[in-house]
């Protein structure tokens, strides 16, 4: 199995840093998970680690052994490792073509290829979809077959973007389901971002948490996030998760009232108990109540300005209680004249309410 | 009575003929477009032209832009290029290809090698990034991360072989020129439709017309059915 | 990783039609073949159709016709492009074997032109016999604004004739200044079906005008039988010291054969509606000379000595 090792890692991107300085180590067996906003650096370093890309300083270390560019030890060197991308791209071809791929490659016999793909199929829960083009999927079923297909070689290391981005929870939970499995079974070193706070509790042995291109802290789940420091805070803690009571319509929407008499409208169908999460960036302020298709609008009070180097990100007490995060470009933040006190609409769609 | 029956048969043969030779005229240019132009196109798609070096830069652009401004080259222009380079007093006349069919071929290939060119460029350009990254991302080596881009490609190098195609059988201007419109010998489907006009024979004209639109509609037909199938999946 | 069958299946078909086409090539390259260049008016009255499969048979060779405007078919022999050249500018002609590009110049059949029009005739030129006159009385009217005229505009042999009897009204009409002046820069049968849509006059040959009658419903013969309104075609020989690789032997033969009384005989029988399209004239030396053939018993006499 892999030990990763990354040393004093930047790149840099015509001019622009993405990564700076990034140093840490992963155990073989371990489970790594990265967390941090968009835009942190998170693709560019998997991208890095799947040597997709070189970085411009620092290097690499697969066991004790730094990282040669050269063409032929870079395929060698990638055969070991598998990696799932954020957005799912499978070629035109059955599902079972598509899993078979990374055998075909790596010159692996029929029989070889058609037992492991059998097998591999069972793992992500797919049997009976073998003849299917990959292109006819669902999201959700696309992502699982892209698991599959790094899966199927069996890697050392598998990287993996933002898996379950977008994805209903019966996805979600499979392929969670599968990591934990292939981890504990095969001891496959796995390094992931995710946003999912829940899944980074769930899954990682140790979180590292990236926020413009830069490590601010390596840990357990509970050392960053039950002791935050001031930046975790900020960032990323439980940014818009509410829970609450959420009563299913037919016409394939659900309220959820999280309290203080506020209820949310989301585009998915689920009665119960719910936790849900808004991405900041999904919402958008106005100083007027607007009339839109976005079926989700509260007023609230500006309480906190955090500007960052990109962006700028407000905290809008709505109601008694709750606490908004919303994320606006520098331009409409100066636009809208927005100070601490300063009254506000939220607006955002049913459909970027997600649950978790 | 026998005179009509003649009459009929040389009236089906010439049709036939001309028809046929539309047919091998564009057909043969396309193939030939399509054997040069592919290459060329993947090659400009998967930016092997365009490595550090100031050089090779500008030679990838100075690609492009011949591709880009030859894909609309006015096949009238191509004719008399064409025939200024194959009369007799000119630097291929030599040869004499002049109103041979060969000329047409030439002709329609110069109008369809660009074709071919800048929608296969187009076409891998639109997948070559995503599918080859996760082709070697699956430990696919590079020559063989190129095979599948070609292969994730092949809807639309197939939709630049009939558009080129289409364009060389309804072409007129360009291969009257280098072809000579020789009735039996490089009379066209539409060459011989400006003829047939020209003497009134509008029956044959029209006749004529029907031929190049099937032929334009079955060449329509299959592009829409391979475009429906890429969406639907 | 596998190399696609089909890849390679296209280029193999590829290779083969090409070889396929080469060879194909090879063989029709083996009957000689002449170029002739010769003007629409002859081409779309369809004599040739008739006459040269009988010559075809006979020399077992290939003829092969590009049918253009006189000033392009002289431009292609010069060019070294066609081997002869069949067509009715005597100006262009001279010019053409002057420059010795062109040999042997020889008159072979003669037609006539007419000028035709609208039947109502607002120009009132019908009968006339002075086609000068019948061309100022058009000139008068379109510039009123109740006549127009519809020209070739194309270099051939009947736009230089016609230019040549508007010089000598010295006028030099065109488009840009007379808006009765229509330059159509296309072939004859075009013409007279633009002049019959726009209730044009024109000047067309007379086999033309025959082939086309029954489509030009509302059109007339206004003008006819005025001696300079003969037309008269030619024959003339590439010359074989310019272009030594151009079928002299075959343009030589298939001039013989035009001019022979068998040829002249069987232009005469080619006949539309009953009516001659073309009459011969290689062997008629005095009205040969009339039409501006001075040499024509000489060429008459050294075609006849050439050995077939």
């Amino acid at each position: 199995m892999l030990t990763i090792e990354v040393q004093k890692l930047s790149k840099t991107y015509s001019g622009r840093q993405v990564l700076k300085d990034i140093d840490f180590k992963v155990q073989s067996g371990e489970v790594f998970v990265l967390v941090g906003p968009n835009g942190a650096g998170k693709t560019t370093l998997l991208r890095i680690l799947d040597l997709l890309e070189e970085p411009t300083e620092g290097r690499i270390l697969f066991n004790e052994t730094p990282v040669d560019y050269s063409a032929k030890d870079k395929v060698a060197l990638r055969r070991r490792i598998g990696m799932l991308f954020q957005q799912t791209k499978l070629f035109d071809m059955s599902v079972s073509d598509n899993i078979a791929y990374g055998l075909k490659v790596r010159g692996e016999d029929k029989v070889t290829i058609e037992g492991k793909v059998r097998e591999t199929l069972k793992l992500v829960q797919l049997q009976g979809y073998e003849r299917k083009n990959a292109l006819t999927l669902s999201g959700g079923e696309a992502q699982r077959v892209s698991l599959a297909q790094a899966l199927v070689t069996e890697p050392e290391l598998l990287l993996l973007d933002e898996p379950t981005a977008n994805l209903d929870p019966r996805n979600i939970s499979i392929i969670e389901e599968v990591l934990t499995n292939i981890n504990r079974e095969k001891r496959t070193t796995i390094i992931m971002a995710t946003h999912n706070m829940f899944q980074a509790e769930n899954l990682a042995h140790r979180v590292a948490m990236i926020n413009n291109g830069k490590i601010e802290g390596v840990g357990t789940f509970q050392e960053i996030f039950g002791r935050p420091s001031e930046p975790v805070k900020n960032f990323v803690k439980f940014e818009n998760v509410f829970s609450g009571l959420s009563t299913a319509f037919t016409e394939g929407t659900s309220i959820i009232d999280i309290g203080d008499r506020l209820k949310i409208e989301a585009a998915f169908k689920k009665s119960g108990y719910v936790m849900i999460h808004i991405p900041p960036e999904d919402i958008i302020l106005s100083s007027q109540p607007i009339v839109s298709s976005a079926r989700n609008m509260f007023e609230g009070r500006i309480t906190q300005i955090l500007e960052t180097e990109s962006a700028v990100k407000l905290k809008v007490k709505v109601g008694e209680s709750k606490n908004f995060t919303v994320q606006v470009t520098k331009k409409s933040f100066k636009d809208l004249q927005l100070s601490i006190g300063t009254r506000i609409f939220l607006v955002f769609k049913a459909s970027s309410v997600q649950i978790i | 009575m026998m005179c009509e029956k003649m009459f009929e048969n040389t009236f089906l043969e010439e049709i036939l003929n001309i028809t046929l030779l539309s047919l091998k005229v564009s057909g043969t240019a396309v193939l030939i477009g399509a054997i040069i132009g592919i290459p060329i196109g993947t090659a400009l798609g998967f930016g092997w032209f365009k490595g550090k070096m100031m050089l090779t830069r500008i030679i990838d652009l100075t690609l492009k832009s011949i591709v880009n401004t030859f894909m609309g080259l006015p096949p009238v222009v191509v004719g008399l290029v064409v025939y200024l380079l194959l009369t007799t007093s000119g630097p291929l006349g030599p040869l004499g290809l002049l109103y041979t069919p060969t000329a047409m071929i030439i002709t329609q290939l110069i109008m369809a090698v660009p074709i071919v060119t800048g929608v296969t460029m187009s076409a891998i350009g639109s997948v070559e990034k995503t599918v080859r990254e996760r082709a070697l991302s699956l430990g696919a080596t590079d020559r063989q991360a190129a095979w599948t881009v070609l292969r994730e490609a092949r809807t639309g190098i197939l939709t630049a072989v009939i558009v080129a195609f289409g364009a060389a059988i309804s072409e007129v201007g360009g291969i009257m020129i280098a072809g000579g419109n020789i009735r039996w010998v490089t009379r066209t489907l539409t060459t011989a439709i400006v003829v047939e006009t020209n003497l009134g024979n509008f029956d044959l004209a029209i006749t004529l017309g029907i031929i190049l639109l099937s032929i334009a509609f079955i060449i329509n037909l299959a592009l829409t059915i391979i475009q429906f199938r890429g969406q639907k999946r | 990783m596998e190399f696609p069958k089909t890849t390679i299946a296209a280029v193999i078909i590829g290779i083969a039609i090409i070889g396929g086409i080469a060879y194909e090539h090879y063989l029709s390259s083996q009957k000689p073949i002449i170029v002739l260049a010769t003007t629409t008016s002859v081409y779309d009255s369809g004599m040739l159709d008739y006459l040269i499969p009988k010559f075809e048979n006979k020399h077992h060779a290939e003829v092969h016709v590009i049918s253009v405007g006189t000033g392009q078919a002289i431009e292609i022999g010069r060019r070294g492009d066609a081997d002869i050249v069949l067509v009715h500018s005597k100006n262009l002609e001279l010019s053409f074997v002057n420059s010795t590009y062109g040999i042997h110049r020889i008159g072979v059949f003669y037609n006539d032109f007419i000028i035709v029009g609208p039947a109502s005739d607002p120009a009132g030129i019908k009968n006339l016999t002075n086609s000068t006159e019948a061309f100022r009385r058009i000139c008068e009217r379109g510039f009123r604004g109740d006549a127009t005229f519809v020209s070739r505009a194309d270099k051939s042999g009947t736009n230089m004739f016609e230019l040549k009897i508007w010089s000598m009204l010295g006028i030099t009409p065109s488009n840009k200044t007379y808006a009765w002046y229509i330059e159509a820069g296309t072939g004859m049968g075009s013409v007279l079906r633009i002049s019959n849509e726009k209730g044009s006059y024109t000047l067309t040959d007379r086999s033309t005008w025959l082939s086309f009658k029954r489509q030009l419903k509302d059109m007339d013969i206004l003008v006819q039988d005025d001696k300079i309104l003969t037309n008269p075609y030619a024959i003339i020989l590439v010359n074989p010291e310019k272009y030594p690789n151009r079928n002299y032997k075959g343009a030589l033969a298939l001039a013989k054969f035009m001019i022979s009384n068998e040829g002249q005989e069987l232009i005469a029988n080619y006949k539309k509606n009953g009516e001659m399209l073309f009459k011969p004239l290689a062997r008629k030396i005095e009205l040969a000379r009339e039409l501006g053939f001075p040499d024509q018993s000489n060429e008459l006499a050294w075609y006849d000595k050439q050995k077939p």
